[in-house]
């Protein structure tokens, strides 16, 4: 055997030697011994729970509201615990039960809350220098609707049973016209967030959809794709904001403590940088006159859908 | 120390390895070759394998992480606590390498976990990730074997993380299975190598024990013995050469068989030739010189009676006794140079007549006790005999110093066993022997040329004994004459 061939099986056997994947040994576990899981230990402070609504993806409000709940959190001085649910039935239930103390709602969710449960208004975001939104019938861009009348027999997709801009303003308009949305459309589906409706559409998924033109900017500002291949055929008149709204048990002194902050947050740097990552100028104090036109929509519509 | 290990190891393995025969040493080289390369084989094939299954088990492993801390983080956000549970369970089912799944709140509180009644203390702890990392993977020893532990941090660790153990079994389970289907194959392979190998040695062997056998033949002095070419090989080569060997020492033997015969023959003739000469001698000394001694006494003693003159009859008488004296002087010249009593009597009477003489002379007691049945023995064989007695004889009285000598002759089955005593000095073989004494030479070669042969038994101050042994052929003559033609 010459000398190369030696050199080469050793070389071999060195290489299949040094290549273990090297995995750090933690330790040992029987998985079979199973024990009761330890109840979480109670927290000394009481965290300040902020519900937010599913206006966005879970994933997006988590995303665009950290900033702000830290710097609440921040200003109070206190923990503040972040709460999401799938529906804004579930964010209105838990702020009936007293379970979360300051709430971001949609606009629905609060008039609706305020007729339950005498749910508060805290303040509103103004954005762009208004404190209005609207909503915006969207369709792809190749289909050839213009208006609602349009979307006969297709297939619509709603954001949430209870969102003002998602379901009241579309069936208001299908009211109007003397339908109702089980018979216009001929499918219709719950995306349970703006952002879903608008992709459902630009997918093709949903020939129509109606969303929160907020959540529609801040989307196509995000993705400038979308643009080309969605077509807004419908704009509602102005709306009042979907409002921060707070738990109508809550200490007094914590209510004008929240208030306090988010009125005046825009002129704290830290304060300005938390409303810019959700594209706010600032909050504003809103009245309940400010959401008279989305009551009347709304009110509107509970008689449609009651004689149906 | 070390060093004298290593080098008792190198011994006992010499030891060891040389004391074994070909055939095993064949066997271990084929049997040793195959085993070592398949262990080897083996332990390469096993460490690449798991080499590769468990990198890609743990790229697998960290894949169904990152899939499930994706998958999980929406129901994680609302608070979806059963589509999470279900997440988790769905994520078992479908990865049999999944030993368990649970996902942790940022708090390290269990949200979810796939372990059904109750969770095992102890694990939560043992893996942990960054928030802002990408995964992270212990091994984690368990009852059933070792279990990947991979982290994945959920929507950047502000949803938590989840957790997923990979149990390493499967792949165990298959390099396990591989392992000993090698090793089955390894036996296998062992098998057909011993037949391989005993077929092996038996072609490589069977010609070198042939050769053994055959120069043994040959050493033992058969020449005629060949042995076959079997291979093309070293081997066939070897019995080439040995064959020609054989033919070589063969030849040679032939020459020296003729010229040990034709030494042989001289020396019959020489020795026969000596034997006449000297009968011839001993007659002429006998009839003539002693008959003419004989007359010349008679004459004088008439010279003596006839002359009165007492000077001439003093001078008479005493020329009268230096005529017997020569007579006998003749008598026994002739007597020594060939007792006419060996040729008309026997070797029994001439050695007993040859002992009495000798004694007399030498003043040496000599006992002769032959036993020959009665027979007499053929002529060259009973000159030899007496010729060999009269040298050792000889010996006796020229070098031993003994104060007794005895000579047995006894007719054995089929030789002649001959033995001359003496308690005298004895010498030292070795030297004799390297200077060579004429008379023992002369006496071996009486007895090997009849076929026979000398051993001596002596030693300074232990006396000497010649031990004769001639062969006894029937017929004694033919036999010689045949020897001598051929």
């Amino acid at each position: 055997m010459s000398r190369f061939t030696v050199v080469l099986l050793l070389a071999a056997l060195l290489a299949a030697c040094a290549s273990q994947p090297a995995l750090p040994a933690a330790g040992f576990v029987d998985l079979n011994n199973l024990q009761p899981l330890p109840t979480p230990a109670e927290q000394d402070v009481r965290p300040l729970r902020v519900a937010i609504a599913a206006v966005i993806s879970p994933q997006g409000s988590a995303e665009s509201y950290a900033p702000l709940l830290d710097y609440l959190s921040d200003k109070l001085n206190r923990p503040v615990e972040r709460v999401q649910r799938r529906t804004y039935a579930e964010v209105n239930e838990l702020l009936r039960t007293g379970e979360v103390d300051l709430a971001f709602v949609c606009t629905s969710s609060y008039l609706l809350g305020k007729r339950e449960f005498g749910l508060e208004l805290l303040a509103a975001p103004q954005v762009n220098g208004e404190t209005t939104y609207r909503a915006r019938l969207i369709v792809p861009a190749e289909s050839t609707a213009n208006s609602i009348e349009d979307l006969r027999g297709k297939v619509f997709a709603f954001t949430d049973p209870d969102s003002f801009t998602g379901r009241v303003y579309p069936t208001y308009l299908l009211g109007q016209l003397g339908e109702a949305p089980d018979g216009f459309f001929a499918r219709t589906f719950f995306t349970y967030s703006h952002d879903d409706a608008i992709r459902a559409v630009a997918e093709g998924v949903a020939d129509g959809a109606s969303v929160d033109s907020l959540v529609l900017d801040f989307a196509l500002k995000r993705q400038p794709d979308l643009a080309g291949r969605l077509r807004v055929v419908h704009i509602s008149p102005p709306f009042g904001m979907p409002p921060v709204v707070i738990n109508p048990d809550s200490r007094p002194q914590l209510r004008a403590e929240l208030e306090g902050i988010l009125l005046e947050m825009h002129t704290d740097p830290d304060g300005l940088a938390a409303l810019q990552a959700l594209d706010y100028d600032r909050f504003v104090r809103v009245s309940d006159d400010d959401y008279r036109s989305a009551e009347e929509v709304e009110s509107q519509v509970i008689l449609y859908e009651s004689n149906p | 120390m070390k060093m004298n290990l290593w080098r008792t190891f190198v011994t006992r393995f010499w030891k060891i390895a040389g004391s074994v025969n070909v055939r095993t040493k064949i066997m271990g080289i084929v049997l040793g070759g195959t085993l070592l390369l398949s262990l080897g084989l083996t332990y390469q094939v096993h460490h690449a394998l798991t080499r590769i299954m468990e990198k890609e088990l743990l790229a697998r492993g960290v894949s169904i992480g990152r899939d499930l801390a994706a998958r999980s983080t929406d129901p994680i956000l609302v608070n979806d606590l059963y589509a999470l549970n279900q997440l988790l369970l769905e994520t078992q089912k479908n990865n049999s390498d999944v030993r368990y799944a649970f996902v942790l709140d940022p708090d390290g509180e269990v949200l979810a976990h796939t372990f059904g009644g109750g969770f095992p203390p102890g694990l939560i702890e043992l893996n942990r990730v960054e928030p802002e990392g990408y995964q992270n993977t212990v091994s984690i020893e368990t009852p059933e074997g070792l279990v990947w532990d991979v982290a994945v941090p959920v929507f950047d660790g502000r949803a938590g993380i989840a957790r997923v153990g990979i149990s390493t079994q499967s792949v165990q389970r298959v390099l396990l299975d591989l392992t000993s289907h090698v090793l089955l194959t390894t036996v296998a392979v062992l098998g057909l190598s011993l037949l391989a190998a005993t077929f092996l040695t038996f072609i490589l062997t069977r010609p070198i024990l042939e050769l053994v056998e055959a120069a043994r033949a040959v050493g033992q002095g058969d020449f005629s013995r060949r042995v076959r070419r079997w291979a093309n090989d070293e081997i066939g080569d070897l019995a080439e050469a040995f064959n020609q060997m054989a033919i070589e020492l063969e030849r040679a033997d032939e020459v020296r068989r003729e010229r040990e015969l034709l030494r042989r023959q001289l020396l019959e003739r020489v020795i026969d030739a000596q034997e006449e000469e000297r009968r011839r001698i001993a007659r002429e000394l006998h009839d003539s010189t002693s008959q003419n001694l004989t007359s010349l006494m008679v004459g004088l003693r008439s010279l003596e009676d006839a002359c009165e003159v007492p000077q001439v009859h003093c001078q008479t008488q005493e020329l009268r006794q230096v005529v017997g004296q020569v007579l006998e002087d003749v008598h026994n010249l002739a007597v020594e140079l060939r007792p006419a009593v060996l040729d008309d009597l026997g070797l029994s009477a001439a050695l007993e007549r040859l002992a009495q003489e000798w004694q007399k002379r030498h003043r040496i007691q000599a006992d002769v006790v032959v036993h020959l049945g009665g027979e007499r023995l053929p002529n060259p064989m009973e000159t030899a005999l007496y010729r060999i007695v009269q040298e050792a004889l000889t010996n006796v009285a020229r070098h031993a110093q003994a104060r007794q000598v005895s000579v047995l002759i006894d007719r054995r089955q089929k030789e002649i066993v001959a033995v001359i005593e003496d308690d005298g000095r004895g010498f030292d073989l070795e030297r004799v022997h390297r200077d060579g004494h004429l008379g023992l030479l002369g006496i071996r070669e009486r007895a090997e040329l009849l076929g026979g042969s000398l051993t001596i038994e002596t030693g300074t101050g232990e006396g000497t004994s010649l031990f004769i042994r001639l062969p006894v052929p029937h017929p004694i003559t033919t036999e010689i004459r045949e020897s001598v033609i051929r």
